[in-house]
C-alpha cells in the first residue's frame, strides 16, 4: 500500500508554504544569496536571484527540495492570460533510475513506496544524478552526499502526512494512499473536462513505471518543466552492454587477425604451458 | 522551459583520467593476453610489456575514483553493504558492477606482473609459482582478457545509460567507441615501454601497426556514429574547448595522424618504419585517447 502525494496544480496559488515546510521539517538551510561584484555594477548583485517570475529555487538541489514553479501564460497584448503554478518535488517512481544506478545500496524504497537516500550510506559519487530523468536528486557539497525529498519518511513512518500537505492551505498538494488519490484526480479531472479544460491531464500514472507523487496538469507537462516521456534510463542498459561486447569482439577480432601464427615456420615458445 | 536532468558534475582530473588510465591499462592487459593467447609464445615481448603496462597505469585510478566521493572514506561501501558487511551488488548499476569488475581486473593485473617479475627473476619464483602455477597460463590470460574487455567497455556504458542527452542519445555507441580507443591507446603504451625497455620489436611493430589500423578504423567510424546520434544535443561537440579537443585532439591528432602515417608507412614497396616518427604517433595516440574520454565525459556536463 504505498503512500503518495497527488498535487493538483489548478489550484495551488504559490504560496511558498510548501516550500518553507520542507526546508522547516528537513532542516534544510537557505541557498545563499551569492552577492559578487560585476565590474560594472558600483553595488554587489546577487547573481542567483532567478529573475523567472516568482521562482526563488530556480532547480531543485541539495538544500531546496521543493520547487514552486511559475509559468505566465500571457499573450503580447497582455489580455486573457493564465498563470501556471506547480509545486514540485522528487516522484518516488515506481522504477526509479536513481534506485537502479545506487553502487552502494544508499538509496533505498521503503515499505511505503517511498524512495529514500540514506545519507549515511552514501559516498557521493554523484551517479544517481543524471540517472534521474525528471532532473530532482542533487548533490550537496555540505553533506558530500545526494540529497531530494524522502517523502517526509520519518513523518509517513509515524502516522502523519508530508510536511508540505499538512502546510498547504489550498489542498493542492494531498498525502494519502496512492490508490485513494487516484480516485481523488480522476475526479478532479473528470469536473475539469466537464468545465471546458480540455488539455488537462494527469502526469504520472504510466511514466516511469508510474509516480507515486503524480499531477493534475492544466497544460502539456513540458510547459511545467516536465519531461514528456521521461526514460528510465537502465531500461537501455542490456542493449547498451550488448553493442559494447560487440565492439569488444571486433577489436579481439582485429588483434587475432594481427597477431595470429602464420604457419611462417616459427616454433611455438615451450614456455606457454609451463 | 525545458526538464533538465542533472549532470553530475564529475571532474575532469578524476573521472576523465580515470576512464583514460583504466582504458590504457586494460587495453594494454587484453592485447598482452590475446597476443599470448593466440600468438603461441611468439609475442612473449609484446605480453611481457602489455602486463608491465597494465599494472602500474590500473595503480593510478583508485585514487582517481576515490578522490572525487563526497564521503571518500566511504569508499568500501561500493563493494561491501554499509550496515551488514556482507558483499554487495547492484547488477543495473555499471558502476556497482565495474567496482567488482576493477577487483577482479586488478587481482589479475597483478598476478601477470608478478608472473613477469618471476619471469625476469626480479622475484624468487618458489612462494609464488606454486600459487601461480595452478591453472594452466591460458585460463589466465582468458579471464584476464575478458576483464580487460569489461574494464575498458563499461565506463561507456555507464555514460550511456543516463539521463543526460548527449549521453543518452549516443547510446549504445560510447562502450564500443572506448573500447576501440583502449585497443590503440594500450597499443601505444605497449609500444614506448618496449622502446624504453629497448626490447626489439622488429617484426612485432608491423603487426602492431596492422591492429591499429584496424581499431583505428573502427574508432573513426563510432565516433563518427557518435556524433551524428547525438543529433541537436551534439552542440557542445562543435562550439568551445570541448570541441577542440574532441575533433582537433580526439579524432585529427589521436586518430588521423597516426592512422594516415601508418597506412603511409606501410605502403607498398617500403618496408622500413621511421622509428622516431612511430614513437611520436604513439604519444599522440595516448594523448588523443585522453582527450577524447575528457571531451566526452565533460561536454556531457555541459
Amino acid at each position: 500500500m504505498p503512500k503518495g502525494m497527488f498535487v493538483d496544480t489548478t489550484i495551488c496559488i504559490g504560496c511558498k508554504a510548501c516550500q518553507v515546510a520542507c526546508k522547516q521539517w528537513n532542516v534544510l538551510p537557505g541557498e545563499p544569496a551569492d552577492f559578487r561584484t560585476d565590474p560594472a555594477e558600483k553595488i554587489p548583485v546577487a547573481v542567483n536571484f532567478t529573475g523567472d517570475s516568482y521562482d526563488n529555487t530556480a532547480d531543485l538541489t541539495g538544500t531546496n527540495w521543493r520547487r514552486v514553479r511559475f509559468i505566465e501564460q500571457f499573450p503580447e497584448h497582455r489580455a486573457g492570460g493564465r498563470w501556471l503554478i506547480s509545486s514540485d518535488s522528487c516522484k518516488h517512481c515506481g522504477d526509479a533510475g536513481c534506485l537502479n544506478a545506487c553502487p552502494t545500496g544508499a538509496l533505498v524504497r521503503t515499505d511505503l513506496g517511498n524512495v529514500v537516500v540514506r545519507q549515511d550510506v552514501c559516498i557521493g559519487c554523484k551517479y544517481c544524478l543524471p540517472s534521474c530523468p525528471f532532473g530532482v536528486v542533487a548533490f550537496s557539497h555540505q553533506t558530500g552526499t545526494a540529497r531530494k525529498c524522502s517523502l517526509c519518511d520519518e513523518r509517513i513512518h509515524n502516522g502523519l502526512g508530508t510536511a508540505c500537505a499538512k502546510a498547504c492551505p489550498t489542498g493542492s498538494i494531498a498525502y494519502g494512499e496512492v490508490a485513494d488519490l487516484k480516485k481523488k484526480a480522476d475526479a478532479r479531472l473528470a469536473r475539469l473536462k466537464e468545465l471546458g479544460h480540455a488539455k488537462a491531464n494527469i502526469y504520472g500514472y504510466r511514466e516511469a513505471g508510474g509516480l507515486n507523487v503524480f499531477y493534475l496538469f492544466d497544460d502539456r507537462p513540458s510547459v511545467y518543466g516536465q519531461p514528456e516521456q521521461p526514460v528510465v534510463p537502465q531500461g537501455r542498459l542490456v542493449l547498451s552492454s550488448a553493442v559494447t561486447v560487440a565492439g569488444a569482439i571486433a577489436v579481439g577480432v582485429a588483434a587475432l587477425a594481427a597477431f595470429r601464427e602464420r604457419g611462417d615456420g616459427e616454433s611455438r615458445s615451450e614456455e606457454v604451458e609451463k | 522551459m525545458s526538464p533538465e536532468v542533472h549532470a553530475p558534475g564529475w571532474e575532469w582530473y578524476y573521472i576523465g583520467l580515470y576512464f583514460f588510465f583504466g582504458g590504457v591499462s586494460a587495453g594494454a592487459y587484453f592485447i598482452g593476453s590475446l597476443a599470448e593467447f593466440f600468438g603461441g609464445g611468439r609475442h612473449r615481448g609484446i605480453s611481457r610489456t602489455a602486463f608491465y603496462v597494465a599494472f602500474p597505469t590500473l595503480l593510478v585510478t583508485p585514487p582517481l575514483l576515490i578522490g572525487d566521493l563526497g564521503q571518500p572514506l566511504r569508499f568500501w561501501h561500493l563493494l561491501f553493504d554499509a550496515r551488514s558487511g556482507f558483499p554487495y551488488v547492484n547488477l543495473s548499476s555499471p558502476m556497482s558492477v565495474g567496482s567488482w569488475a576493477l577487483v577482479l581486473y586488478g587481482a589479475m593485473a597483478l598476478l601477470s606482473f608478478l608472473d613477469n617479475l618471476v619471469a625476469e627473476g626480479v622475484l624468487d619464483a618458489a612462494p609464488f609459482a606454486k600459487l601461480y602455477s595452478r591453472l594452466p597460463r591460458k585460463v589466465y590470460a582468458a579471464v584476464g582478457s575478458a576483464a580487460g574487455f569489461f574494464i575498458a567497455g563499461y565506463t561507456g556504458v555507464l555514460l550511456n545509460v543516463t539521463a543526460r542527452p548527449l549521453w543518452a542519445l549516443t547510446d549504445p555507441l560510447v562502450g564500443a567507441l572506448f573500447i576501440a580507443s583502449a585497443g590503440s591507446t594500450g597499443a601505444a603504451a605497449i609500444y614506448l615501454v618496449m622502446k624504453w625497455r629497448r626490447v626489439h620489436p622488429g617484426p612485432e611493430l608491423e603487426e602492431f601497426e596492422r591492429f591499429d589500423r584496424i581499431v583505428k578504423v573502427l574508432e573513426i567510424a563510432l565516433a563518427v556514429a557518435i556524433v551524428i546520434a547525438a543529433g541537436k544535443h551534439a552542440g557542445a561537440l562543435f562550439r568551445g574547448p570541448y570541441a577542440v579537443m574532441f575533433w582537433g585532439g580526439a579524432i585529427l591528432l589521436g586518430t588521423l595522424v597516426p592512422l594516415a602515417s601508418n597506412v603511409y608507412a606501410h605502403r607498398p614497396g617500403r618496408h622500413v618504419r621511421s622509428e622516431p616518427a612511430a614513437v611520436l604517433m604513439a604519444c599522440l595516440v595516448l594523448f588523443g585517447g585522453l582527450l577524447l574520454r575528457v571531451s566526452l565525459v565533460q561536454a556531457g556536463q555541459l
